[in-house]
């Protein structure tokens, strides 16, 4: 366990300089450890999962607030802790929410089939926040790189990528919605867990 | 998106984080909040006439208030990180906090008692209501909205916690800049009445904290 922390802790200090495969590899160990934590405090899989990612984003935009002298494991569980109290208290307002990776499933499904499921999702689009509605359609609709989209908007990478999850995130609550009138924006294997 | 594919788009090119960036924020709004605090005292009621002759008992008021403040300022700080309950350093933290505050107002009961009975109730209230239980808090304002705006863009994970001691910290900062106003200079009224006006400032900071502080 002591040699694990050392190893997080070395790959936090290189990602604490930007270094990319550090980063990656202090993500990837720790997401089946927050994973674990999610499940044993009772989350389903989908929330677990969502947590998880959720987390890792926090872990990796708060990184410059990780103090060489704190446990890294225990940093971690306390965004993670702090990450599942601030969804209860959304979830309590909103009610129920959908995994993002069924909403970016349906992403894909709507640009195969184009036409009248396209403009719903431009629909969607269009009731984000302007920042948000460009990095999603550059990202994830145009397929452009984080770097590309980055130099395309005046951007900085990584405000793309928060811009990306939340925006994702506040779609995924949107589509909660539009399901009511409009089922076949949602997969058919979330219908079940959203009725 | 799958996990994978998350922690890999976070780890394409992330730039270099910055550790220090925090605490010089913190340092700018505390110096900040400082400045306006004595620029705001200065244009409306103005600093005590005597100011320079009083001015050691003045540098006594002050110390307690800046000691105060540096206690309360190593808390914010921990509580700015992510702290899981009952986190040890926090509480190493917080003690020396919350003796000196205990310690003050002893020292401020005692010599209340010390006092002959005439006499007491007066250097208990300095002879009127205690307008710094108003104005500490008020004239902390300013450092406490820019250290919660600067703590907002850190990680604190203890959202009251951590509103509570910038709560305590503005209102040290709060009654340093009081201490070159008010001219009430017994010893009862300054270790009892300024440390209660930071205490309510601090009960307003965990407030605002808990309201404000989310990320």
């Amino acid at each position: 366990m002591a040699d694990d922390e050392d190893q997080l802790r070395a790959w936090m200090m290189r990602a604490q300089d930007g270094n990319s495969q550090a980063t990656a590899a202090l993500l990837s160990a720790l997401a089946p450890r927050l994973r674990a934590f999610f499940r044993g405090k009772g989350a389903n899989r989908e929330d677990s999962e969502d947590l998880v990612q959720e987390t890792l984003i926090a872990i990796y935009t708060k990184r410059a607030m990780f103090d060489p002298n704190q446990r890294l494991l225990g940093w971690a569980y306390a965004i993670a802790r702090y990450r599942m109290i601030d969804r209860w208290r959304h979830t309590k307002r909103r009610g129920h929410e959908m995994p993002i990776e069924d909403f970016e499933h349906s992403l894909v499904a709507q640009s195969h089939e184009a036409g009248d499921p396209l403009r719903d999702i431009s629909r969607l689009l269009a009731t984000l926040p302007e920042k948000q509605r460009t990095a999603i359609e550059l990202v994830k609709i145009k397929d452009m790189s984080i770097n590309d989209a980055s130099a395309a908007t005046g951007l900085s990478a990584s405000d793309i990528k928060i811009c990306i999850h939340r925006g994702l995130k506040s779609l995924m609550a949107l589509v909660g919605d539009a399901d009511a009138f409009n089922p076949a924006l949602v997969p058919i294997a979330s219908r079940d867990t959203l009725s | 998106m799958t996990t994978d594919e998350l922690i890999a788009i976070l780890a394409r090119s992330p730039e270099p984080a910055h550790p220090r960036r925090f605490k010089v924020h913190f340092a700018l709004a505390l110096v900040a909040g400082l400045a306006i605090g004595l620029l705001a005292l200065k244009l409306t009621l103005g600093f005590r006439p005597d100011i320079g002759m009083a001015a050691p008992v003045v540098a006594l008021k002050v110390g307690l208030s800046a000691l105060i403040a540096t206690f309360a300022g190593g808390l914010a700080i921990e509580l700015a990180k992510p702290q899981t309950v009952g986190n040890e350093q926090t509480k190493r933290a917080a003690s020396p906090l919350i003796a000196l505050a205990l310690g003050s107002v002893a020292i401020g009961a005692i010599t209340v008692f010390a006092t002959n009975p005439e006499q007491r109730f007066e250097a208990f209230t300095g002879g009127g209501f205690p307008w710094c239980l108003v104005a500490i808090p008020i004239m902390g304002l300013p450092t406490a909205l820019l250290l919660l705006w600067v703590l907002k863009d850190a990680a604190p994970t203890r959202l009251m916690l951590a509103g509570a001691s910038v709560g305590a910290l503005s209102g040290g900062i709060g009654a340093i800049i009081y201490a070159t106003f008010c001219s009430l200079d017994s010893i009862a009224f300054v270790t009892i009445w300024y440390v209660a006006g930071i205490g309510i400032s601090s009960a307003l900071g965990a407030w605002l904290g808990a309201k404000v502080l989310h990320w």
